[in-house]
C-alpha cells in the first residue's frame, strides 16, 4: 500500500505478506516481538 | 423486456422478490417471492377490468401526477401484460370479476414462494431518484418546483397529459423554466459524487425538448458544471446553447414563491460574470435534477447476497477501475445503476460485460479453486464452532464429528485458524511455521 501510493517510509521497515489481517495470530505478533522487533504494525 | 419474455430460456419474474439466496458459484439456491397480483396469467391484458372499478388511487408510474383504478396495468409497456389489484385500496365489490370474460380475477391469490437453482447471479437493480428532503429549494412546499422524473413523465408521450407540458399549481404552460442542477450530488451534507453527468444529459435533453415544442420559452440551467463527458454528449450541449437556451454557472441556496401566482423568485449570481451582481429572476417552473442514488431494496438484497457496498451506498465491484464488473463473490457480477450512477450506453456496456463474464465462468464444465483454502485437522478439532461464527464466507460448518470447510465458498483468509483454540485450522500455503520463519529470517538482518 505504501509502494502503490508511492509514500517513504523507514528502511528499518520489514513487511511480511499475510492473506488477511484476521489471519494474523497473536503467536506471530509476539514471536516478532520476541525476536527483536520494536512493534509490529498490523494494517490490512 | 418483450424480447427477453419471448426468447425461450428464459424465465422472467415480475412483480417478484429474491427473498434468499445460498450456495456457491455453479450451485446458488434461490427463493423467490412471486407476490399475488390477484389476477392469474389467463390475463390478455384486455383491459376490460379496469372501466367498472369504483376505486381512483395514484398512478405510481407517473409520480402519482395521474390517478388510475385499483385495478391496474402497471404501466403501457408492462411484460406481462397483466392486470394486478392494489389490495391496499380494493374494496372488493367484485365488479371487475365480472367485466372478466376470461375469469382470470382471483381475490385469495396469495404470494407464492418459488426456488431454483441457479449456477451465476447477475445484479441489475438500477437506481431511484434522490428524493429532496421537504422544503429544500422548495420542494414539497411550492407545487411549480418538480424534480427532474417528474417533468420526464410529464413531457413522455404517455404520461399524464399525453406529453402537453404544464405546470402543477394552475396547469398552464410555464413560459420560463429554470433547471437546477446537482440537487443531492456533489454536496459535501448529502451525496458527494456526481450522478455520471447523466442528470446534466437529463436536463439538456429536457429543456431542448421544452424549445423544441414551445419555441419561446426562456429556459435557463443553472449549473456548478456541465458535465458532458461521451461520444456526442459536448455536441449535444453546444446545439442546446444554440438553440437559446441559457447556461448560468451559479450557486442556488434559497428560492421564494410569489403566493398569487406561484411564481418562483430566484436570486441568482452567475459566478463567470460576478460584474453583474445578485440579480432576482421569475420562472414558472422550478426543476431540480436530483441525483441518482442506490434503490430502496439495496440494503436487504446486500445482506442476502453479502454483498459489499461502497461509501456512497451502490454495491461494491471487484476493482473500480481494472475489473468494475465482478464482485468479490465469484459467480455473482453486476451492471449497471446498482454499480454505481451511469447512463444507458455505459449500463448498456457494462449488462454485455458482465453477461460475458458470467458465459465465461459457466461456459466451462469445470470450476478451477486456489488451493489456498483452509483444512481441518478433525482429530484435534474441539467443536467448539468459532470458526463458524468468524467465517465472513459461511464456509465452515460444525458437523458431528468437526468443522468442515467449504473448499468453494472459502476465500481462504485465515479468520477461522486465528480464532481457533486448539489450533486445528491450517491454510495450506500459508501455514503457522511459514510465517514463523519468514519473521525470524526478516529480523535476523537487524
Amino acid at each position: 500500500m505504501a509502494g502503490t501510493i508511492r509514500a517513504q517510509y523507514p528502511a528499518t521497515i520489514r513487511p511480511v505478506r499475510i492473506n488477511c489481517t484476521g489471519r494474523v495470530t497473536p503467536s506471530l505478533l509476539m514471536r516478532a516481538i520476541g525476536k527483536g522487533a520494536d512493534g509490529v504494525i498490523v494494517a490490512g | 423486456m418483450l424480447q427477453a419474455a419471448r426468447t425461450t430460456g428464459v424465465n422472467l419474474y415480475t412483480y417478484s422478490e429474491v427473498e434468499d439466496i445460498s450456495g456457491f458459484v455453479g450451485n446458488f439456491n434461490v427463493t423467490i417471492r412471486k407476490r399475488a397480483r390477484y389476477v392469474t396469467n389467463e390475463c390478455n391484458g384486455c383491459g376490460a377490468c379496469i372501466d367498472p372499478c369504483p376505486v381512483y388511487g395514484y398512478d405510481e408510474f407517473n409520480e402519482g401526477m395521474n390517478p388510475r383504478k385499483a385495478i391496474y396495468v402497471s404501466f403501457a409497456q408492462a411484460v406481462p401484460a397483466i392486470a394486478q389489484i392494489d389490495m391496499n385500496q380494493c374494496i372488493k365489490c367484485g365488479l371487475c370479476q365480472k367485466a372478466c370474460e376470461l375469469d382470470a380475477i382471483n381475490f385469495d391469490q396469495h404470494d407464492e414462494l418459488v426456488t431454483l437453482k441457479v449456477g451465476s447471479v447477475l445484479v441489475a437493480t438500477g437506481w431511484d431518484e434522490y428524493e429532496p428532503e421537504t422544503g429544500y429549494l422548495g420542494y414539497n412546499i411550492y407545487p411549480n418546483v418538480i424534480t427532474e422524473l417528474k417533468l420526464e413523465r410529464i413531457l413522455a408521450p404517455n404520461g399524464p397529459t399525453l406529453g402537453h407540458l404544464f405546470r402543477p399549481s394552475d396547469g398552464k404552460i410555464p413560459k420560463r423554466v429554470l433547471f437546477i442542477q446537482c440537487v443531492g450530488s456533489r454536496d459535501l451534507n448529502k451525496n458527494t459524487y456526481c450522478s455520471s453527468g447523466v442528470c446534466c444529459m437529463i436536463a439538456i435533453k429536457n429543456s431542448k425538448l421544452i424549445k423544441q415544442h414551445y419555441p419561446d420559452t426562456q429556459i435557463d440551467v443553472a449549473y456548478m458544471d456541465i458535465r458532458a463527458a461521451g461520444k456526442d454528449y459536448e455536441e449535444y450541449f453546444t446545439a442546446s446553447r444554440k438553440e437559446g437556451i441559457r447556461y448560468i454557472r451559479t450557486n442556488i441556496s434559497k428560492l421564494k414563491e410569489d403566493s398569487e401566482t406561484h411564481n418562483i423568485k430566484v436570486n441568482i449570481q452567475n459566478t463567470l460574470r460576478e460584474s453583474l451582481g445578485m440579480k432576482e429572476l421569475e420562472y414558472d417552473l422550478v426543476v431540480l435534477s436530483a441525483a441518482m442514488v442506490p434503490t430502496k431494496g439495496n440494503d436487504k438484497l446486500q445482506k442476502i447476497l453479502k454483498l459489499e457496498t461502497s461509501q456512497d451506498g451502490f454495491f461494491k465491484e471487484f476493482h473500480s477501475r481494472l475489473n468494475p464488473i465482478d464482485t468479490k463473490i465469484p459467480g455473482i457480477v453486476l451492471a449497471g445503476a446498482s454499480q454505481g450512477p451511469k447512463s444507458i450506453a455505459e449500463s448498456i456496456v457494462q449488462g454485455r460485460a458482465a453477461a460475458s463474464s458470467l458465459s465465461r465462468l459457466m461456459g466451462k464444465e469445470i470450476y478451477r479453486i486456489k488451493l489456498i483454502r483452509a483444512t481441518v485437522d478433525k482429530e484435534k478439532c474441539a467443536k467448539c464452532g468459532l470458526c463458524e461464527l468468524n467465517c465472513p464466507y459461511d464456509a465452515i460448518q460444525l458437523m458431528d464429528d468437526g468443522a468442515e470447510v467449504n473448499e468453494i465458498l472459502c476465500r481462504g483468509c485465515g479468520s477461522c485458524l486465528a480464532n481457533c483454540p486448539s489450533e486445528a485450522i491450517t491454510l495450506r500455503y500459508y501455514r503457522e511455521p511459514q510465517y514463523e520463519k519468514q519473521i525470524d529470517a526478516i529480523l535476523e538482518e537487524l
